[in-house]
């Protein structure tokens, strides 16, 4: 008699869904990393516009993260068929998607004072949009299929083979000529950027994969929950009791 | 009968959004990135000057380089340099007429990709993009 009884299964189980430390530590690391950002000093060619990269590479770079984690939990479900890796591949992937689209506005809006224009089409520029949309096609497929296993399967291979894009994206500077710069950290030998600067751009990093984390973790724990809801009511009407099907009658026809 | 059809329609709209975008930017790339009909960004100077016969016809290309150093004079409607592939003095040269206001971090020594055309020796542009490198660095007299 202690125990309600369950009125919505999964509720009482599902916690909440930020947490409690991860939070304030993004907060923490996303106000250390904007201190750091604001403190740095300004480049000699650019000036203040050089703190956009401050938020533009974390970006990007946690987009890669993303795709990574997406494509090693694709193969992972493919190898041990465990649910939650599914729904690791899934969180990642939409996260994935946001920071994409962020990395594209944030170069978009640093492009227009540095550039000269918004947007060119050289083969950085144009890697990265694809990837947005390939992994926007990849949200769209987990959409589109809704038996958990074929979907699990399908969206496991295809998060595999679309990672492809992403050394595709990082070495596109390098394999093409660009508008776009070469590696400035992620390259062989020392960094191309001053100490005091590279530790704000790396305090912006860790502010934006906790974030991240974040983010991935919630949106995983939605879904575990969302699942936990299905294999309860696998048969749950689509708009409750309120509405009937309609039918046909002889004399409409 | 409705609400199954929906459902259906916006379980592929997302698909047919990404597929549209997928789209759209290859189009983009074929129609507005394929201005020097090979899909190379920029031609540097030394490419522009060995190709220079079959873009006689006013044809548009983009060439990039680096500004030399001295050579910005601004003219009535624009500015007038010289693109060298080097930063050293024995680079290829092509002296630049644009017209236009210049981007806001073109000075001599940055890198500039140039839209536009031969008019004779002298390459006709009209539209600037500055190409900044990978250094970055404080000033010279803040760094300690």
């Amino acid at each position: 008699m202690t125990a309600p009884p369950t009125a919505s299964p999964g509720a009482a189980s599902i916690g909440p869904v930020f947490g409690r430390r991860l939070p304030i530590a993004a907060g923490v690391a996303g106000v250390v990393g904007l201190i750091a950002a604001m403190v740095s000093p300004p480049d000699f060619v650019q000036g203040e516009l050089v703190r956009l990269m401050y938020i533009h590479v974390p970006a990007a770079w946690t987009a890669y993260l993303s795709f990574a984690v997406t494509l090693g939990a694709s193969i992972g479900w493919l190898w041990r068929r465990r649910p939650g890796l599914d729904r690791m591949a899934a969180a990642s992937a939409e996260v994935g998607v946001f920071f994409t689209g962020l990395a594209i506005a944030l170069g978009s809006i640093w492009g227009k004072p540095t550039w000269g224009v918004w947007w060119t089409w050289d083969a950085r520029l144009v890697t990265t949009a694809l990837l947005f949309f390939v992994y926007l096609g990849y949200l769209a497929l987990r959409r589109a299929i809704p038996d958990p296993l074929v979907r699990a399967r399908r969206s496991a291979v295809f998060g595999v083979a679309a990672f492809a894009q992403v050394p595709l994206v990082h070495f596109s500077v390098l394999w093409w000529r660009t508008l776009h710069q070469p590696p400035t950290v992620l390259r062989p030998g020392d960094p191309s950027i001053d100490h005091t600067m590279l530790a704000a751009l790396l305090l912006n990093l860790v502010a934006f994969t906790l974030l991240w984390a974040l983010l991935v973790r919630a949106r995983a724990r939605i879904a575990a929950a969302q699942d936990r809801i299905d294999e309860a009511e696998p048969t749950r009407p689509l708009a409750g009791d309120a509405v009937s099907a309609p039918r046909l009658e002889a004399s409409d026809v | 009968m409705s609400s199954p059809t929906r459902m259906g329609l916006s379980r592929y709209r997302l698909l047919a959004v990404a597929a549209v975008g997928v789209l759209a930017v290859l189009l983009g790339l074929l129609l507005f990135g394929n201005l020097n009909r090979n899909l190379v960004y920029y031609l540097d100077p030394a490419e522009a000057l060995a190709q220079q016969a079959d873009y006689g016809d006013g044809r548009r290309f983009q060439l990039g380089g680096l500004v030399e150093e001295g050579s910005v004079t601004t003219t009535a409607d624009g500015v007038r340099f010289t693109v060298t592939s080097t930063a050293g003095p024995d680079g290829t040269t092509i002296p630049v007429e644009y017209r236009g206001s210049p981007a806001q971090l073109f000075g001599a020594g940055i890198g500039v990709v140039l839209e536009g055309f031969w008019r004779g020796p002298v390459f006709a542009s009209d539209t600037m993009k500055v190409k900044h490198d990978e250094n970055y660095r404080p000033p010279e007299s803040e760094s300690t």
